[in-house]
Parts: structure tokens; C-alpha cells; sequence
């Protein structure tokens, strides 16, 4: 009879090891308790004394290879009289034929005796003896999880939810990936021993994404190996796989908008300094005048945009703040006691700013149709070079894009643009207590040569002040 | 509070490390008169915990314990203290004091079954005055001044159980590190404030772990009794000679009514922390060598021998019990059975609990859910 001795957990959870070097070869007489090899956990280096006494019949695994935990390491052939062979062993024979009886009526049942039972009872069992591994402890030998359940858990015995059980069970078998077992951070740690996760980590896989092919599904670092080549493509050149159809490199001819743009930034942004701040508003009586705005039968078809209250409170704080409305010369500069508003759109053509000329000219609902009309215009684009001259602020609207906060670039000439982030329901105190509020990012680059901080801070402040209580317009 | 010193930072030493006795003023005294079976005993004690220590980590390396605790190398300083003591004295342990618990009684199959996994606790703590291991660090040394104040009342209301002595004291184990552990500080502030009757028994073995003595305690741990009050002294941990007459001594102290007093014994963990550790990792092999040189059982045995209290025939007789006692340990650790489920849930409460009651339930129809070893499911 030869006995085989498993990979135990040697440590806390450990799934698998490296064999080191073995300490005897085959034919070699062996003792209970004598070291036979040593391996390389995720944890340690660790001598392996052997459960069995008899002669080595075959080194199952070789030095340097990695085995799962419950994989055979060593068999040994029992003793032929002296050894370790429990007391009793003799009367193994006849006690084994009496297999239906449960272990926990017969407690005197010497260990080796014990094994050879259950090894016969069970249907793995191919005459050979195994050393049975710590039940109850660690991932491996949790057995009745591994056993497939017949009918749901009867979840209506109890209320589930008032004790915390976790009812349902999320059995599959074994090669599902990782992800559809969940990807809590637990069903990982399960699947995955440590020294695999840091594997996944060097190859840069994700580890949910991985099939696992060891038992019960469990992630082995030959999965992540070949899964590792099978993602990266390894049969193929990189060059060939390409981010769209098309050539690898195209050149484009700058041209247009693109061109125009491109020299209006480079000379706007290598010769004025830039300075930028920002504010955040509660906007939430804005946004109901501008609810109260679209009903209004005067308003109708006409853009009411956060953009309109935006242009009406600029114009309010250029009268406040004149040098904000200004143009550098380098000797002198111009101040304009009039607003050429330039409002920045993103066309089709690439980005355009049409100018509103006097501005301060126009009634709200003027303002408002002549905003509709610019930016229809725009996106049509229909926009005459004519129609960008002269600007003297400008405002640009990201949140139409979903962003916050931004530092564009001045126009030539002018000395402000203010930016206007998105509206968004945010947490505010109001009052001493935390409410919903609608929630604006406010802000604006300036010509620092003409505008200082504080400068651009009052000005921006101005406009924030009406942002937040439109009926600031009135005063 | 009058005249309490600096513990000496040089430990207290009967025996050097060749196994010659020394005099000493206070404490030669305390085993000057031991009979020499009390000698013999301690000797076969150490002895028998070794041999069963080694057959543990045996043991788990093949895969039949969930973990193992060696305490290789501080056999003397746990039997020097427990047997000091009465065996009424409760003891408060870590989860390395195997020892200690041999000693008191407890069999091999009881100690493994937290090991082994099948079981929460495998004695009954009140049969050997032996508490139940604590994993989590220093948590037992509050209990242990709980049971300390207990003590107080019953013997204040006198409600003092039948059998339990008035002068009953409470050995409160821990370790280096647990001395970190504001559990500890907790414990010693009120086991000072109300005078309890304990002592406190720190087994120094170096490293909490990974973390060496010297980053835990800028000074001797024995000198942070001062600070709340009381007497700490420092003893060889790996002279069983000198852990005994200490111990006798603080006990003989507290059972005066003089309040709490601490023992550092200084000692060193040969082994891992635990078979889950490798300690090769964070300490060099040369300050192995130099404590292995320091062996508690082969310097005892030194003067056993040369003072012909044990001879041959003896030591031969407790190497064949000690092979014995690890037989025994390995049919126990094959033959133990898993709690059964049963059994956890009728323990939580000493009377039937409805919520507990449908818990059990719950979990029986579960398990009754499952596939039968063999049986195909029929999908």
C-alpha cells in the first residue's frame, strides 16, 4: 500500500507553493516527522516533515514547481514492520469492511487506519492512501461549500434581512470568470492567492477579468500567464492592431478656423500674462427665474440659458469695474465705455466668438434674441469674420460641456472672458443647514498687465453677485 | 504609595548559563528548600512542552492544524512562574502559554482544538483555573483585572465561592508587544487604583512578530510598573531557578495584600511567531545562535546533573514519557471530531433564544440544501 502525501496549508490561507529542494530521493527510508523538502510560500520557507514512515516511491512534483495546496508532493510506501504504523493497524482489515459506520462512533480509530477508510469510501479513491488535510480552515477544504446545492436555501424561514444572513447562493462552476462572481473585493481575494494578484498586477490584467482553471474556479498563475498573452495580443505586431480604420500617421493641413484660432491662442497666450479665478454660486434663483423665463410667451423660442443672466450681469459689472473692459497697448491703454461681447461657441467649423457690439444697448428680452440668433448662426456656420471684430469681454459656456472649471485663453485685445462651469445640484449651507442647491462654477482669465486679483476677484464677484440674485438687475 | 524603584535592568540570575548556581541576598532563599521532586518536576515539564512543541509544528506543517504557537525556548520562564503558584491562582494566558497549561492539566486534545479547529475553546477554564487562550492581544489582561476585582468584592461581601481561597491571586500573561496595547495600560491603572491582587507576567521574548524588543520599550518593560505604582521586577526567563523564586516572592507579596506587582522575564522566542510567520525574514541567524546558547533546559539540566539530583535513568524516563505525550498528540489531533453545529448555537445563551432558535433552523435547512458526497445533481 503506498500512501501519498498532499501539499498542506502551512500557513493561513495559503493556496499553493514552490518546491525549494527536495531532501530525499526515491528509495530513501523515511521516518515520521523527518524533513523532505522544503518550499517557498507566499509567506515563508518551510521545512515539510512527513505524516508517514516507509520508503520514498516517487517525488510527484520536481524542485522549483509550483503545486496547488491538496496536490500530491510524495508518496511513500508504507513500512514493512516498524515505523510509524499505528498500534492497531492490525485489525485495519477487518474494521475497514464495516465502512458504512461514521467516523464519530468509532473515536479509538488509530489516524492511518482512519485515512484508509475514508480513502475507500470515497469515489477518488484508487487504493492509494492520503493524507486528509485540515477541514474547516482556509479556502481549500471548506468541502460542503464545494457541493452543489439541490433547491434554494428556504429564505422565508427567517427574515433574512433583520439578522444579517446572506441568503442565495452564487454557485457556478468553476470557469466562469472572475467578474461574474462578483467583484467584491473578498470573492477576489478568494480566487486569487496574493502572489497571483502580483502577477495580474506586473502583467497589468485586471484579476475579475481572468478565467480561473484551478479548483473551484480558483485563478493559478498559469491563468494569468496565458491570459496575460491572450490579452496583449501576442500573436499579432502592436502596429497592427490600430485604434480606428485608417492609416497608421495622416497629415492634416491646418487650414481655416483651425488656423485661425491656432495663431489667435499662440500670440494670445505667449504675450499676455494670464491670471484666472474662480467662484462658486448658488445659482437656484437663477434657474427658477429662468424657468419662470421659458413660460413667459415673450421668451418664446428664445434662448434662455444660464448664458443670457451671464451677459446681463457682465455688462452690470464692466459699469462697476471699468478696466476689466479694456485693450493693452503697452504706452497706454483703452478703456471702453461700452461692451463688444464676444460669446465663444463650438462649431462645427471649430471654435468661433461672434460679438454682441454694444451690448449695453439691449433690453433683457433684446439680449436674448440677439444670443439665439448669434449662436444659431454659429452652429450653421454662416459667422462672418466681420462678425468677430471688435470684441472687448467675452464669455465662454464649458458647462454646455459638462465641465466645471476651465482657464481659457483671452481673445486678442480684449482683457476678460469669464467661464461658466455646469449647474449642479450640490450640497450648501443655507441658513446653518445643508440643503440641495443648484451650484455654478464661475470664472475668467485676465490680462494680469492691466488686472490685478483683486481687480479680476470684484469684477468676478460682480458678476457672481447678480448669477446669485438676479434681481440685482433692477438696482 | 512608599518607595517604589526602578526595577535592576540587569535580570535577576540563579543560575548562570553553564549551569553554576549563584547566591543571591533576596532570592536564593526561595529555593534553598525545594524538594528535589519539585526540581525533578520542573525539569520533566520543560521537557514534555519541548517534545510537544515539536511535534505541533509537525503537525501543522502536515496540514492537521489550522496554525501553530511555538514556545520554543520559553519553557523556563513558564514553568518557573506556574509552578510558583497555587493551582487555586487563576491564570489569565496569551495563546503561547502551552506550557503553563500542560502543567496545569490540561490534555493534549483539549489544547489543540482551537489549534486543530474544532473547537472555540477546548477546556473548561474553571476546572483547571485556567482561562481560555486569547488570540486577541492583551484583551486577556483586562480580564484578568476584572476577575482581580471580583476576587475583592467576594472577599469584601463575603461571597466567596466554596473551595476558592481568600488569598487567591490572578497571573495575568502577556507579552512584549501586548504591552503596547492600551488593554494593558488600561489593566495596570486599575489593578493599581484598587490594589488588586495580580500579577503581571510579561514573557519578553524579543520580537512582537517582526517588531524588535528595542522599537516596543525604550526602557526595560519591568520599569513601567514604577509609573502606576507598583513593583516590577526583571528575571532570567531561561532560568526556571530564578522565574520561581521571583514569582514565589511577588506572590508571597500580593497574597500580603500589598496590591499588583509585575515580572518581566526575559527570554527569547527561538521559533516563529507563528507557523504562518518566518522569522528568518526580520532577524539575523548570529542573534539566533547567541539565545540558543542560552537554552533554559540544557542549563538546568547542567546543574540537575552536577548536583546528581537527576541522573541517566531519569532524564531517559522523561524522554520516553515526552515521545509518549507526542504519540498521544497525534492520535488526538486524527481523532478529534468538528463541533457540531448544534453545539455553537445552543451555547450562546444559557436559555432558549428565539432569534437563535430560528438561526439554527435556518442553517440545518441550508446544509439539508446541499448534494450528498457521490450524488449527481441532476443538471
Amino acid at each position: 500500500m503506498s500512501q501519498t502525501f498532499n501539499l498542506p496549508d502551512v500557513g493561513e490561507g495559503l493556496t499553493e507553493a514552490e518546491i525549494v529542494s527536495w531532501r530525499v530521493s526515491q528509495g530513501d527510508t523515511v521516518d515520521v516527522n523527518d524533513v523532505v523538502c522544503e518550499i517557498e510560500t507566499a509567506k515563508s520557507l518551510v521545512e515539510l516533515p512527513i505524516p508517514f514512515a516507509g520508503t520514498v516511491q516517487e517525488l510527484v512534483a520536481g524542485e522549483g514547481e509550483t503545486i496547488e495546496v491538496g496536490q500530491p508532493l510524495i508518496r511513500i510506501s508504507a513500512a514493512d514492520s516498524g515505523g510509524a504504523p499505528p498500534p492497531d493497524s492490525a485489525d485495519s482489515n477487518a474494521e475497514s469492511a464495516s465502512s458504512a459506520a461514521p467516523a464519530s462512533e468509532k473515536p479509538s480509530v488509530a489516524p492511518a487506519e482512519e485515512h484508509q477508510q475514508e480513502q475507500e469510501q470515497s469515489p477518488r479513491g484508487s487504493g492509494e492512501e492520503q493524507n486528509r488535510a485540515l477541514v474547516g480552515s482556509g479556502p481549500k477544504a471548506d468541502a460542503p461549500k464545494a457541493r452543489p446545492r439541490t433547491r434554494p436555501a428556504a429564505l422565508d424561514l427567517v427574515d433574512v434581512s433583520d439578522l444579517g444572513v446572506r441568503g442565495g447562493n452564487g454557485r457556478k462552476d468553476g470557469r466562469s470568470p472572475a467578474s461574474a462572481l462578483g467583484h467584491s473585493a473578498a470573492e477576489v481575494v478568494r480566487r486569487a492567492a496574493p502572489p497571483v494578484r502580483a502577477l495580474a498586477k506586473r502583467f497589468g490584467l485586471d484579476v475579475v477579468q481572468l478565467v480561473g482553471t484551478g479548483r473551484d474556479g480558483r485563478i493559478t498563475r498559469e491563468d494569468v500567464e496565458a491570459q496575460a498573452q491572450q490579452f496583449s495580443g501576442s500573436q499579432q505586431s502592436p502596429e497592427s492592431v490600430s485604434l480606428y480604420e485608417g492609416p497608421r500617421e495622416e497629415q492634416v493641413q491646418v487650414r481655416g478656423v483651425r488656423k485661425a484660432t491656432a495663431l489667435n491662442v499662440s500670440a494670445s497666450a505667449s504675450e499676455v500674462p494670464h491670471v484666472s479665478v474662480f467662484k462658486e454660486v448658488d445659482v437656484t434663483r437663477m434657474m427658477e427665474l429662468r424657468a419662470a423665463l421659458r413660460n413667459d410667451p415673450a421668451y418664446e423660442n428664445l434662448s434662455v440659458s444660464p448664458m443670457l443672466f451671464a451677459a446681463q450681469a457682465i455688462i452690470r459689472a464692466a459699469r462697476k469695474n471699468p478696466q476689466v473692459n479694456a485693450t493693452w497697448h503697452g504706452s497706454h491703454y483703452t478703456l471702453c465705455n461700452y461692451v463688444n461681447l464676444g460669446i465663444a461657441a463650438a462649431t462645427p467649423r471649430g471654435l468661433v466668438v461672434p460679438v454682441i457690439h454694444d451690448a449695453q444697448a439691449y433690453t433683457p428680452l433684446g439680449l436674448a434674441a440677439a444670443l439665439t440668433a448669434l449662436t444659431a448662426e454659429a452652429r450653421e456656420g454662416k459667422t462672418t469674420p466681420a462678425q468677430m471684430q471688435g470684441g472687448t469681454v467675452s464669455i465662454t459656456n464649458i458647462g454646455s460641456l459638462g465641465l466645471d472649471f476651465g482657464t481659457p485663453i483671452l481673445p486678442p485685445g480684449q482683457a476678460s472672458i469669464v467661464v461658466l462651469g455646469a449647474v449642479r445640484t450640490k450640497p450648501w449651507v443655507v441658513g446653518g443647514q445643508i440643503a440641495p442647491r443648484q451650484i455654478m462654477t464661475i470664472g475668467g482669465s485676465f490680462d494680469h498687465r492691466l488686472i490685478d486679483g483683486d481687480l479680476a476677484g470684484a469684477f468676478i464677484s460682480d458678476v457672481a453677485a447678480v448669477m446669485e440674485q438676479p434681481g440685482l438687475l433692477m438696482a | 504609595m512608599s518607595d517604589i524603584r526602578l526595577a535592576d535592568p540587569t535580570p535577576v540570575q540563579l543560575l548562570a548559563e553553564d549551569g553554576t548556581l549563584t547566591e543571591h541576598p533576596i532570592f536564593s532563599k526561595y529555593i534553598e528548600d525545594l524538594d528535589e521532586e519539585i526540581l525533578r518536576e520542573l525539569y520533566r515539564h520543560m521537557v514534555l512542552e519541548r517534545r510537544f512543541d515539536t511535534e505541533a509544528t509537525s503537525l501543522q506543517r502536515q496540514g492537521l492544524l489550522a496554525l501553530w504557537v511555538p514556545a520554543l525556548g520559553q519553557e523556563a520562564a513558564q514553568i518557573g512562574a506556574i509552578a510558583a503558584l497555587e493551582p487555586t491562582d487563576r491564570v489569565f494566558p496569551t495563546y503561547r502559554e502551552h506550557a503553563m497549561a500542560l502543567y496545569r492539566g490540561i490534555t493534549p486534545e483539549e489544547l489543540m482544538g482551537t489549534f486543530r479547529a474544532t473547537r472555540h475553546t477546548g477546556w473548561d477554564p474553571h476546572a483547571y483555573n485556567f482561562n481560555a487562550y486569547s488570540v486577541v492581544l492583551a484583551s486577556q489582561v483586562m480580564h484578568a483585572a476584572g476577575w482581580g476585582m471580583g476576587i475583592k468584592q467576594d472577599v469584601a461581601t463575603g461571597t466567596l465561592a466554596e473551595g476558592r481561597p481568600e488569598n487567591e491571586l490572578v497571573l495575568a500573561c502577556l507579552g512584549d508587544g501586548a504591552t503596547s496595547q492600551g488593554d494593558a495600560h488600561e489593566s495596570m491603572v486599575f489593578a493599581s487604583s484598587y490594589e488588586l491582587p495580580m500579577l503581571y507576567f510579561i514573557q519578553n521574548n524579543h520580537w512582537a512578530i517582526s517588531v524588535p524588543q528595542e522599537t516596543q520599550s525604550r526602557v526595560p518593560l519591568a520599569h513601567r510598573a514604577a509609573g502606576y505604582g507598583f513593583e516590577g521586577l526583571r528575571v532570567d526567563g531561561n532560568d526556571v531557578l530564578a522565574t520561581f523564586a521571583v514569582t514565589r516572592y511577588m506572590a508571597e507579596q500580593i497574597r500580603s495584600g500589598s496590591g499588583p506587582k509585575l515580572v518581566e522575564a526575559v527570554t527569547y522566542r527561538i521559533g516563529a511567531h507563528t507557523t504562518a510567520d518566518d522569522p528568518t525574514k526580520y532577524r539575523s541567524k548570529e542573534e539566533l545562535e547567541v539565545w540558543k546558547s542560552r537554552d533554559p533546559i540544557a542549563r538546568y539540566r547542567a546543574w540537575l546533573e552536577s548536583t546528581s539530583v537527576i541522573d541517566a535513568a531519569f532524564t531517559d524516563k522523561v524522554d520516553q514519557e515526552a515521545a509518549e505525550l507526542a504519540k498521544q498528540l497525534r492520535k488526538a489531533v486524527h481523532t478529534m471530531e468538528p463541533v457540531q453545529l448544534e453545539r455553537v448555537f445552543d451555547t450562546v445563551y444559557a436559555e432558549p433564544h428565539r432569534q437563535v432558535e430560528m438561526e439554527k433552523a435556518w442553517l440545518k435547512d441550508y446544509e439539508a440544501g446541499f448534494a450528498e458526497e457521490g450524488q449527481v445533481a441532476d443538471k
